[in-house]
C-alpha cells in the first residue's frame, strides 16, 4: 500500500507500545520474586485448557451464552492475528502473502474461510456484548466508557476488514480489477471469494457505489484497520484490556498443586523485617511479581463479585474493586518503585555499609506513602473475606485473590498489631489451652469417655490417628459427630487412636487471619507431638484441620498422609468394611464445604456416601460443588460477628430451606454450626435437620 | 506519674482441679497470669499511652514467673521487679502486703494498681491491706480510671448501690475488676522486644528485708487442708405434655422442695 | 466465749436478710452477738436489729455516712469491734463488705477470710471453710490470730425463725471522713425494682425468650411471685436486658431459695452466678441443655407454652 506510511505507523505504534510494555515489565520486576519456572508441561496444559479453551467461560453452566460470546471474540482474535500479519505485509508489498497461508495451499484457503466466518461472528458477538452491557445490564458488569470503547474498536476492526475485503471483491469481480489487486486464485481450490461469504455479503452493501468510491473505501478501511489496531494495541496496557496480553501468561504462571499460592512461612525471628516492614504485605512493593501480574490481568468481569458470599450479603468486599485499588496504587507508584528496585540492585556484597545505609534510606523514601489498609483498602473489606475461594474458582484468568488477603492480614496483624479485637479471646484460648474457646485442655478427650477409644499416650501402635479437632472435642453439637465417627471406625475394625489432651488446635484460623506467630506456635507443638509418636496417617473430620495438616504442616516438618473423613468412609464402604443400608427416609441435600471442595477437590466421595444411604437419593442445591456457597465461618470469621449486611449463614440456610428437604448433610463442623444456627433463626430447625455425613452413616450402617 | 502494678501467677482456673489427701494435685496443672492482674496491667499501659505514666510491675514467685513478666513487657510495661524467694511459697495476704510495701518504699510511686483478687485464693485482701498499712487512700472494684492532674485521679467503683464516682488524692491504691478494660494481646513487636528486656530479680535479702520481717513466721491464718468442691447434681427432668409436667413440677416445688 | 460482731447490711434504709442469717449462725455456735449499723437516719432500725438476733447494737448514724465510703465505715466497725471486744467480725456478702473487711482486719492486725461458708469454734481455735480457685476447691483454714474478720457467702447461713435479741444501743462517734477519697457522685442502679441479691425467688430469662414479647411474658411470672428478675448474658449483650440484671460470673451472684432459669441454656458463666441457689427450676426446649445438669427440677418444653401454665398453677396453689 504505502511502505513509508506503514513504516511510520508501525515504528511509532510499536515504539510507544514497547515503551509502555517495558515500563510495565520493569514494574513487575521491581516487586518481590517468586519461582514459577517449573512444571512447564503442567503449565502449558493449564494455559491451553483454561486460557485458550476458555474453560471457565464455556465450561460453566451459568452464563453459558455470555461465556460463549467472549470465547468467540477471543478465538476470533487469535485466528485474526494471522490476517493482521498479512495486512501489515500488504502495507509494504502489494499482494503480500504469508508463507503457508498463501493461495498455494489448502491451509491458506481454509484460513481465509475461517477468518471470514470468525469476523462475522466476532462482529455479532461484539454487538451482543454491547447490547448486554447497555440494555440487559447484568449486575456484575462495570459499565465504563473503556468497555464500550474497546467493543467499539473491535467492531471497527471487524467492519473495516470486512468492508476492505468487500471493496476488494467489488473492484475485482464487479469492476474488473482496474488496480490489479491480488486475490487467491488457485486452480485447485478456486477463487477466493467462493470461500468468503461474509466479505461477499459486505461487498453487496457497497456494490452500488462507483469503482472509485470502492477503491477509496478499500484504502480508508485498510488504514483505518491498521491505525485502529495499533491504537488498540497501545490502549491495551492502559486498562482492563491489558488482559488481552497478560491473560495467557497469567494462566501459565498460576499456582500448581495447591489451588493458590501457599502462605509463605515467615521467619518471625528475623529482626530485619522490622526495618523493612516486610512481614506480610504492608507496602505495595511487597507483592510478588505474579501478584502484580494478577492485578494487570483483572478484566473487571465481576464474576468474582457474583459468587463472593460477603459481597452478595452487602459487605464491602468487592474483589474487582479490591484488584483495582491495588492496581492503581501500584501504577501510581510505578516510577518510584522502578527507581527503588534499581537502588536495591546496586547494593552488592562488597558495598560499603555506610553506602548501604544511604541507599536504604533513599529506598525508604521511594516506598509507597499511602497506608495500604486504611487508605487503599478499608479494614472492613480486608477482614470480611471468608477465604472460601469462590472468586478464584470462577475467575477466567486465574487471579489468586485469597493469598493476597492473607498476606495483607499478616501485615496488619503482625506489624501494625491491627486486627479485629473480637479475635482476641480466640487467640488467647489458643495460646493457653490450645483451643479457641479457651476451655481447659484437660477436658479435650472428655467426649470420648466410655467409648473405649485409645489414646496415643497409652498406645501409639495404631494404623491411624483420628484428629478430632477443637470443635469435635469441645463443641457440644460437634462432639456428637466425633462419637459417630468413632462408631464407624470401630464397626469397621480400624486400628486408631486419638491424641486426647495432647491435641491442640491446628492453628488454621490463626493463619487465615494473618497471625503467623500463633499459627507457628500451634503447628510447632503439634508437629512435635505427631513426630514423637511417628504418626504416618491421619483421619480428620474437619476440612480446615485436614487442609492445614495435609498442605501446610509440611512447611514446618510435619509430613503426614491426611484423609478427610468422608473420603475415608467412602473407602470403607467401597472396600466392604462397612455396609450402608438405604434406610434414610426423607429428602436430602448436601452443602459442600469450601475447604473440602474448592481447596481439595473432594466432591464425589460425600455424594457417593449419601446416595448410598438415601432412599430418595440426593437433591443438589443450586449453588453446589465448585460453586458451593460458603457458610460464612472460614477465614477466621467463625470467631467474629457479622455486623454489616445480611448474615452469610442465613443466606445459605434460606437457599437450603428453599429446596424443601428434610435433612441437609454437611462435612465440616463450622458448616454444621452455621447452617444449624441459620435453620434455628429461620425457625426451621424442627423441619430441616442438619447432620454431618458421618452421623447419617452411623445411623444407617448395617 | 509513676505506677506500680502487682501481678501474680496463678493456676489456670479453666482446668479441672483435683484434690487428693487434703492437697491439690499439681500434675497436669498449668499456671498463667491472674486475669484481674492482666486488667491491671492493661489499665497501667493505657495510662502510659494516654498520660505518659512510668510503669513498673512487681511479682512475687519463682523463676516460672519470667514468662508472665515478659508478657507484661510485651503489653507495654517498662520495668519489672521480680521477688523470687523460696521461703515465700508459704505466705498469706499480710506477707505479700509487707513484701509489696518494701518494694513500694524503694521507689517513688504515685499509684499502685492491682487486680481485685487472685484467681487461686479469691481472697481480694492483699491490695486493701497494703493500702491500709501504707495509709494511702484505696478504692476497690474499679471499672474506670481517669487522671485529673499530677495529684488526683478519678475512678468509678461498682458498689452495692450503684456506680460510685470517687476522686482520689495520690499516692493511692486501686484494685480493678474485669469490666475496666479488655487486656490486649501483645503485638508481635512487643513480644520481640520483650525477649531482650532486663528483669530486676531479687530475693528478700536483696530487697533489704527477711522472711521474719515480712511476717513469714507469724502467719495469721493457714490452709489446713483442701477439699473437693461439691458439684451440683442433676435433679429430675420432665418431658411430655406441657400442662401435665408443669403442674407436676409446681406441686413438687411446693411439697418436696417447699419453696413455693 | 466467742463474741461475734455482725455488720448490718442496710440498703436504702432497709435491713437486709443477711444480718439475721449471720446472727443466727453466731447464736448457733454459742456466741454473744452484737451488730454494728452504719448509715444515716437508721436509728429507727434498732428494734429490727435487735430482733434479728443481736444483744447489743452499735449505731453510727450521721449524714456523712449516707453514702458508702470504705475508710469511715471501716473506722466505725473497728470502733465497735474494740468496744465489744469482738473476736469475730462478720460481713454479709456485698461489695461494701469486701472493701471494708480487709481494712478492719489490717487495723486489728488479724486474719481476714473472704466468702466463708462455715465457721467452727473448738475451744479457742477458730476455723473457717471457704471456696477458692473459682469454686473448684474448698479450703479449711486455721485462724492463728486471736480474731478473725470474715465476709460470709450469700446464703451460707440460715436465719433461724425463732431468733431473739435484746435492745442495747451504743452510739458510735462519727468517724472522720476520708478526705483523700471523696465521693463525687453516685449513679444508682435502676431503683424501684427488686434487688436480685436479696430476693427470695429470682427468675432469669435467657435467649429462649427471643425478644421483648418473651421477656414481658417471663416478667409477668416474676411479678406474680414478687421475684427478682434477672437475665443471662445473652439477653444483656443483645441489648434486651440491662447490665445490672445479668446473673453470672461477670454479673451478679445470687443464692435465692428458688431460682428459675427460663430459656437459659446453662453456660458455665451463668451457672457460676446461681448455682448457690437452694432450689433450681429450669425450663428449656432443648433436653440436652447443660442447665438440666444442675437443675433440681427441669421442664423440657417451650417457655411460651410453659410459663403461662406455671402462672396458672402457681395461682391455683396460692388460692
Amino acid at each position: 500500500m504505502n511502505p513509508l506510511f506503514m513504516s511510520i505507523l508501525l515504528i511509532v505504534g510499536l515504539a510507544v507500545f514497547s515503551r509502555t510494555m517495558i515500563q510495565k515489565v520493569q514494574l513487575l520486576m521491581a516487586l518481590e520474586p517468586t519461582d514459577r519456572a517449573n512444571h512447564i508441561m503442567d503449565r502449558i496444559k493449564n494455559m491451553v485448557v483454561i486460557a485458550m479453551g476458555q474453560k471457565r467461560l464455556v465450561g460453566r453452566k451459568k452464563e453459558f451464552a455470555s461465556g460463549l460470546m467472549h470465547a468467540f471474540i477471543f478465538w476470533g482474535f487469535c485466528i485474526l492475528l494471522i490476517r493482521s500479519l498479512n495486512l501489515y505485509g500488504e502495507g509494504f508489498v502489494k499482494g503480500f502473502q504469508l508463507p503457508l497461508f498463501g493461495d498455494g495451499s489448502i491451509l491458506g484457503y481454509l484460513y481465509i474461510a475461517l477468518k471470514d466466518i470468525m469476523e462475522g461472528i466476532v462482529l455479532l458477538m461484539a454487538g451482543y456484548a454491547i447490547f448486554r452491557r447497555a440494555i440487559l445490564k447484568p449486575a456484575r458488569l462495570h459499565n465504563t466508557w473503556e468497555a464500550y470503547f474497546v467493543l467499539g474498536m473491535i467492531m471497527v476492526l471487524m467492519i473495516s476488514d470486512l468492508l476492505l475485503d468487500g471493496a476488494r471483491y467489488n473492484l475485482i469481480v464487479l469492476f474488473n480489477n482496474p488496480d490489479h489487486l491480488h486475490f487467491f486464485n488457485n486452480p485447485q481450490y478456486g477463487a477466493e471469494f467462493a470461500w468468503t461469504p461474509v466479505s461477499v455479503g459486505a461487498a453487496s452493501l457497497i456494490s452500488g457505489l462507483s469503482a472509485e468510491t470502492n477503491a477509496l473505501i478499500l484504502t480508508i478501511m485498510f488504514w483505518l484497520h491498521i491505525i485502529t489496531q495499533l491504537t488498540f494495541l497501545n490502549f491495551l496496557p492502559l486498562g482492563k484490556h491489558f488482559h488481552v496480553i497478560t491473560a495467557l501468561p497469567n494462566v501459565f504462571l498460576k499456582s500448581l498443586g495447591y489451588p493458590h499460592e501457599q502462605t509463605k512461612l515467615l521467619d518471625l525471628e528475623d529482626e530485619s523485617v522490622w526495618e523493612d516492614e516486610s512481614l506480610g504485605i504492608n507496602h505495595i512493593h511487597q507483592l510478588n511479581w505474579k501478584q502484580g501480574l494478577d492485578l494487570y490481568t483483572c478484566t473487571e468481569c465481576g464474576r468474582c463479585k457474583e459468587v463472593c458470599p460477603t459481597y452478595t450479603t452487602d459487605k464491602p468486599l468487592n474483589l474487582h474493586d479490591f484488584n483495582d485499588s491495588l492496581k492503581f496504587e501500584l501504577l501510581d507508584n510505578a516510577d518510584n518503585l522502578i527507581k527503588r528496585a534499581k537502588l536495591a540492585a546496586s547494593i552488592k556484597e562488597d558495598t560499603d555499609p555506610e553506602k548501604v545505609e544511604e541507599i536504604k534510606a533513599r529506598m525508604a523514601e521511594l516506598a509507597s506513602k499511602k497506608a495500604l489498609i486504611g487508605e487503599v483498602i478499608t479494614e472492613d473489606t480486608l477482614w470480611a473475606c471468608t477465604n472460601c475461594r469462590a472468586c478464584e474458582q470462577v475467575c477466567p484468568v486465574t487471579i489468586e485473590h485469597v493469598p493476597r488477603i492473607i498476606a495483607l492480614r499478616q501485615g496488619q496483624a503482625l506489624m501494625a498489631g491491627e486486627y479485629p479485637q473480637e479475635l482476641n479471646p480466640a487467640f488467647k484460648g489458643l495460646e493457653r489451652n490450645g483451643n479457641p474457646w479457651g476451655i481447659g485442655y484437660d477436658k479435650r478427650a472428655e467426649w470420648a469417655d466410655g467409648l473405649d477409644v485409645k489414646i496415643m499416650a497409652d498406645d501409639a501402635d495404631v494404623d491411624y490417628l483420628l484428629w478430632v479437632g477443637c470443635a469435635g472435642s469441645f463443641d457440644d453439637r460437634s462432639k456428637k459427630v466425633s462419637v459417630s465417627m468413632v462408631k464407624i471406625l470401630q464397626k469397621a475394625g480400624i486400628s486408631f487412636a486419638i491424641l486426647g489432651k495432647e491435641e491442640k488446635c491446628t492453628g488454621d484460623f490463626a493463619r487465615r487471619t494473618g497471625n503467623e506467630m500463633m499459627y507457628q506456635m500451634m503447628a510447632q507443638e503439634n508437629i512435635e507431638t505427631l513426630n514423637n509418636y511417628k504418626v504416618k496417617k491421619i483421619i480428620a473430620a474437619c476440612p480446615h484441620c485436614y487442609n492445614t495438616l495435609q498442605h501446610e504442616y509440611p512447611q514446618m516438618g510435619g509430613n503426614y498422609e491426611v484423609i478427610h473423613h468422608t473420603d475415608f468412609i467412602d473407602q470403607l464402604i467401597k472396600s466392604g468394611k462397612i455396609t450402608l443400608n438405604k434406610s434414610f427416609e426423607g429428602s436430602l441435600t448436601y452443602h459442600d464445604p469450601c475447604f473440602l471442595g474448592r481447596y481439595n477437590s473432594i466432591y464425589d466421595q460425600p455424594r457417593s456416601i449419601l446416595q448410598g444411604l438415601s432412599k430418595q437419593g440426593l437433591k443438589e442445591l443450586d449453588r453446589n460443588g465448585e460453586e458451593s456457597f460458603c457458610c460464612g465461618a472460614g477465614g477466621g470469621r467463625m470467631w467474629m460477628e457479622e455486623t454489616i449486611g445480611k448474615r452469610i449463614n442465613l443466606e445459605r440456610s434460606e437457599e437450603i430451606a428453599g429446596k424443601q428437604v428434610t435433612t441437609v448433610a454437611v462435612a465440616c463442623p463450622f458448616c454444621l454450626t452455621m447452617v444449624e444456627d441459620g435453620m434455628k433463626e429461620l425457625n426451621k430447625d424442627e423441619e430441616i435437620m442438619t447432620q454431618d455425613i458421618c452421623e447419617l452413616v452411623a445411623k444407617n450402617m448395617a | 506519674m509513676k505506677i506500680l502494678t502487682t501481678v501474680k501467677k496463678v493456676v489456670d482456673v479453666e482446668l479441672n482441679i483435683h484434690v487428693e489427701n487434703g492437697a491439690i494435685v499439681e500434675d497436669g496443672l498449668q499456671y498463667v497470669i491472674n486475669a484481674w492482674d492482666e486488667n491491671a496491667v492493661e489499665a497501667t499501659v493505657q495510662l502510659k499511652e494516654n498520660n505518659g505514666a512510668q510503669t513498673t510491675l512487681v511479682t512475687i514467685g519463682g523463676p516460672d514467673n519470667t514468662d508472665i513478666i515478659r508478657r507484661c513487657y510485651a503489653m507495654g510495661i517498662e520495668d519489672a521487679i521480680h521477688i523470687d524467694d523460696s521461703s515465700l511459697e508459704k505466705a498469706d495476704s499480710y506477707v505479700y502486703a509487707n513484701v509489696l510495701q518494701k518494694v513500694y518504699e524503694q521507689g517513688e510511686y504515685d499509684l499502685i494498681i492491682t487486680g481485685k483478687q487472685a484467681q487461686d485464693t479469691d481472697n481480694g485482701q492483699t491490695g486493701i491491706i497494703l493500702a491500709q498499712n501504707l495509709d494511702i487512700p484505696c478504692v476497690s472494684n474499679v471499672v474506670a480510671m481517669e487522671v485529673l492532674d499530677d495529684q488526683h485521679i478519678k475512678v468509678s467503683r461498682l458498689g452495692d448501690a450503684g456506680t460510685e464516682i470517687i476522686e482520689l488524692e495520690l499516692p493511692a491504691l486501686v484494685t480493678v475488676t474485669d469490666s475496666i478494660n479488655e487486656p490486649r494481646l501483645p503485638a508481635m513487636r512487643g513480644i520481640m522486644m520483650a525477649k531482650k528486656k532486663k528483669i530486676n530479680v531479687m530475693d528478700l535479702a536483696g530487697l533489704g528485708t527477711s522472711f521474719e520481717e515480712v511476717g513469714g513466721n507469724d502467719l495469721k491464718s493457714e490452709i489446713a487442708e483442701y477439699m473437693t468442691s461439691e458439684t451440683r447434681q442433676a435433679g429430675q427432668k420432665f418431658e411430655g405434655d406441657a400442662a401435665q409436667i408443669t403442674a407436676q413440677v409446681v406441686n413438687l416445688l411446693a411439697t418436696e422442695a417447699k419453696v413455693l | 466465749m466467742a463474741k461475734v460482731l455482725v455488720i448490718a447490711d442496710i440498703k436504702q434504709g432497709v435491713l437486709k436478710g443477711s444480718t439475721a442469717e449471720l446472727l443466727s449462725k453466731a447464736k448457733a455456735i454459742g456466741a454473744e452477738t452484737a451488730v454494728v449499723a452504719i448509715g444515716s437516719n437508721i436509728e429507727s432500725l434498732t428494734s429490727e436489729l435487735a430482733n434479728a438476733g443481736s444483744d447489743t447494737q452499735y449505731i453510727a448514724d450521721d449524714p456523712s455516712l449516707e453514702l458508702f465510703s470504705a475508710g469511715p465505715f471501716a473506722s466505725c466497725v473497728v470502733d465497735a469491734a474494740k468496744q465489744f471486744e469482738a473476736n469475730m467480725i462478720w460481713f454479709g456478702f456485698s461489695e461494701g463488705g469486701k472493701a471494708v473487711a480487709p481494712r478492719v482486719a489490717a487495723q486489728l492486725s488479724c486474719a481476714c477470710a473472704t466468702e466463708i461458708t462455715d465457721v467452727t469454734l473448738s475451744g479457742e481455735q477458730i476455723e473457717v471453710v471457704r471456696p477458692a480457685t473459682a469454686n473448684k476447691v474448698i479450703q479449711r483454714i486455721k485462724i492463728n490470730s486471736d480474731k478473725v474478720v470474715a465476709v460470709v457467702r450469700a446464703g451460707a447461713f440460715e436465719a433461724s425463725p425463732d431468733i431473739t435479741g435484746t435492745q442495747n444501743v451504743v452510739k458510735l462517734s462519727s468517724p472522720a471522713p476520708d478526705l483523700k477519697a471523696v465521693i463525687k457522685e453516685l449513679i444508682s442502679d435502676a431503683s424501684g425494682e427488686i434487688d436480685l441479691a436479696d430476693a427470695d425467688i429470682v427468675i432469669s430469662v435467657g435467649r429462649g425468650a427471643k425478644d421483648q414479647a418473651g421477656i414481658d411474658l417471663v416478667k409477668e411470672l416474676a411479678d406474680d411471685l414478687a421475684a427478682g428478675f434477672g437475665s443471662s448474658r445473652a439477653m444483656v449483650d443483645g441489648g434486651l436486658m440491662a447490665h445490672n440484671k445479668q446473673v453470672g460470673q461477670t454479673g451478679k451472684i445470687v443464692a435465692p431459695t428458688l431460682y428459675m432459669a427460663i430459656g437459659i441454656s446453662g453456660a458455665i458463666q451463668h451457672l457460676a452466678g446461681m448455682n448457690g441457689s437452694k432450689t433450681i427450676l429450669a425450663v428449656n426446649k432443648d433436653p440436652e441443655a447443660p442447665i438440666f445438669n444442675v437443675a433440681d427440677y427441669g421442664i423440657v418444653g417451650d417457655l411460651f407454652e410453659v410459663v403461662p401454665i406455671l402462672r396458672e398453677e402457681i395461682k391455683k396453689l396460692r388460692s
